[in-house]
């Protein structure tokens, strides 16, 4: 098995300029989102999705960015993507297996095996995946499986001008980010943290391998402060179901030797 | 306290299923707990008990093909339905649900063709039988797991008590039916206690699932607000009123929608609660009250 592949994302180099989503859209030949106007900042592609596998966040923040500016107002970019996380709920809901670990260490969506059921959609803690009303299949970021085959880096990363998505082993892109964010600090921007980067920080997905820098709280570049695979919540359901199907079978038990019809029945004496 | 979110746009995806899915957690309910019942009456020699057990036959058995063909119709790709058999995976409660209705469709059948047969088979038939009670209970019980095991807050903060809740609908379900559309008044007896220990404890699961799921008041919103809110009291009004009317068709028409509404007022608040990411916020921050 190769070295598991992954993204670091460093917000404070992103400059907005979409190249990540179009090189994305132009490589898996994505279909386009409607050309809505959502006056939503300078973001129109608004959230991930079947068809847009790399978003870019246009955070126009009220508050200033040190040592930038003391003007009560910065700019943060984030260009999004699937964390393809360690314990994925994707994965883990998936009912046929469509959705597999591959060789990168990459959660994959298999498209000739996915039926569209939907369940992945509502057990991605992050929002990403999501089912294509043009097939019915269930669709995200493969991280460029098919270009990793060749040795290619993912496309979004190819065509990123500042560096702000870096590809590569998982390992070494932690190492570095972690140099990275020391620096930050030193430099005056003691805002500067990881987000996921491994099981310790993100214990709810046991850490993703695209990972990010950010400079604010997750909420304000949607997301999720403290994310939890759902199947790590879900013993209390399985338990719940037992009493559950304990309960129907006592009922019907009782139901049968006491009920209220004709008392004990005499119909066995006819 | 600042409470920030991304233009207050949703941070999770909705789900994309259509009523289709609501109507099959009825009535996969419906043929579950009737299956379970049937296995019940299949203990008793009367005569009145071999007709329920061959009626609650009837209804598991059309009740898992009209499951199959509802949870088949919502599918993207329904011609891969028998995907869904492809792996056993007990980390998809969807995966184990599609077993367990394979399951029951299949004993349900069995105890239907060969349960008055004499014999061999007739033993076969009666074994079916009770296979097709416990294939019953997962199955009117599972729907339950399957809904709490998401990342949508109101679903899994609801995940202690909503198994119980659907089988305790189930139940309520299937006394409903008999109240409204069965004439033979002994079958009718020896559903009724069944029925009602079904309403009572639908009522009593929801305020204390409303009440945990509310923990986080912003996680338990879609209960008491919005259209979902309208459902989930409209269900409970409708289920407390059929404990109320003396009229046996009324009681099973108001337990039937109480029931039936129940389902899609739970997929609704799902919805409503995926839409808002302040309910994610809160729940992941433990923030008990919105600020």
């Amino acid at each position: 098995m190769a070295a598991t592949k992954g993204f670091f994302t460093d917000t404070t180099l992103c400059i907005g300029c979409k190249a990540c989503e179009v090189a994305c859209k132009q490589w898996n030949q994505l279909p386009d989102d409607g050309f809505l106007f959502t006056g939503m900042s300078y973001d129109n592609t608004v959230h991930l999705g079947s068809s847009t596998w790399r978003h870019v966040a246009f955070i126009e923040r009220p508050a200033p960015l040190h040592p930038q500016s003391e003007e009560a107002f910065s700019w943060l970019f984030s260009s999004d993507v699937c964390k393809h996380c360690a314990r994925a709920g994707c994965l883990e809901s998936c009912p046929t297996g469509a959705i597999i670990r591959n060789e990168f260490g990459a959660v994959y969506v298999q498209p000739d095996v996915c039926n569209g059921c939907g369940y992945c959609i509502v057990n991605c803690p992050f929002g990403v995946i999501n089912r294509s009303e043009d097939d019915g299949r269930a669709w995200k970021c493969t991280l460029c499986y098919d270009r990793l085959k060749e040795d290619l880096i993912p496309a979004c990363a190819k065509a990123c001008p500042t560096e702000s998505i870096q590809f590569g082993d998982l390992e070494t892109l932690r190492t570095n980010a972690q140099a990275r964010v020391e620096k930050l600090h030193t430099q005056g921007m003691p805002d500067a943290y990881l987000y996921g980067e491994d099981a310790a920080s993100q214990p709810g997905t046991e850490g993703l391998h695209a990972f990010f820098l950010l400079l604010d709280k997750p909420e304000v570049y949607n997301l999720p402060p403290d994310p939890v695979v759902p199947t790590k919540k879900v013993k209390a359901a399985w338990i719940s179901m037992a009493a559950g199907a304990a309960a129907i079978a006592a009922a019907a038990l009782t139901s049968v030797f006491f009920d209220r019809g004709n008392g004990h029945d005499r119909s066995h004496l006819l | 306290m600042t409470d920030p979110t991304y233009y207050d746009r949703p941070l999770l995806q909705e789900s994309v299923w259509t009523w289709a899915i609501p109507a099959y957690y009825f009535v996969g309910g419906l043929a579950g707990s009737a299956l379970v019942l049937a296995a019940a009456a299949q203990l008793r020699k009367s005569r009145a008990h071999q007709r329920l057990v061959r009626r609650c036959r009837w209804i598991g058995v059309i009740g898992a093909g009209v499951s199959a063909g509802l949870l088949i119709y919502d599918l993207g790709r329904p011609a891969r339905f028998l995907n869904m058999l492809r792996v056993f995976r007990p980390t998809s409660p969807m995966n184990m649900g599609a077993w367990i209705l394979a399951g029951a469709g299949a004993t349900s059948t069995g105890a239907l063709l060969l349960g008055t047969r004499s014999g061999l088979l007739g033993r076969l038939g009666e074994a079916c039988g009770y296979t097709a009670g416990i294939f019953g209970a997962g199955l009117a019980t599972y729907t339950g797991v399957l809904v709490a095991n998401t990342a949508v807050p109101v679903w899994q903060e609801s995940r202690r008590l909503l198994p119980v809740l659907f089988a305790a609908s189930a139940m309520s379900s299937l006394g409903s039916v008999f109240e409204m559309c069965v004439e033979d008044a002994e079958e009718r007896g020896i559903v009724k206690t069944f029925g009602t220990v079904g309403i009572a404890a639908e009522l009593a699961a929801g305020i204390v699932m409303e009440k945990q799921a509310s923990s986080v008041a912003r996680v338990g919103r879609p209960f008491r607000h919005g259209f979902s809110g309208l459902l989930w009291r409209s269900a409970q009004i409708l289920t407390a009123a059929s404990l109320l009317v003396r009229n046996r068709r009324a009681v099973g028409a108001l337990g039937i929608a109480g029931s039936l509404l129940l389902r899609f007022a739970v997929e609704r608040a799902g919805t409503a609660s995926a839409r808002d990411p302040r309910a994610s916020f809160h729940l992941e921050r433990d923030r008990a009250t919105s600020p």
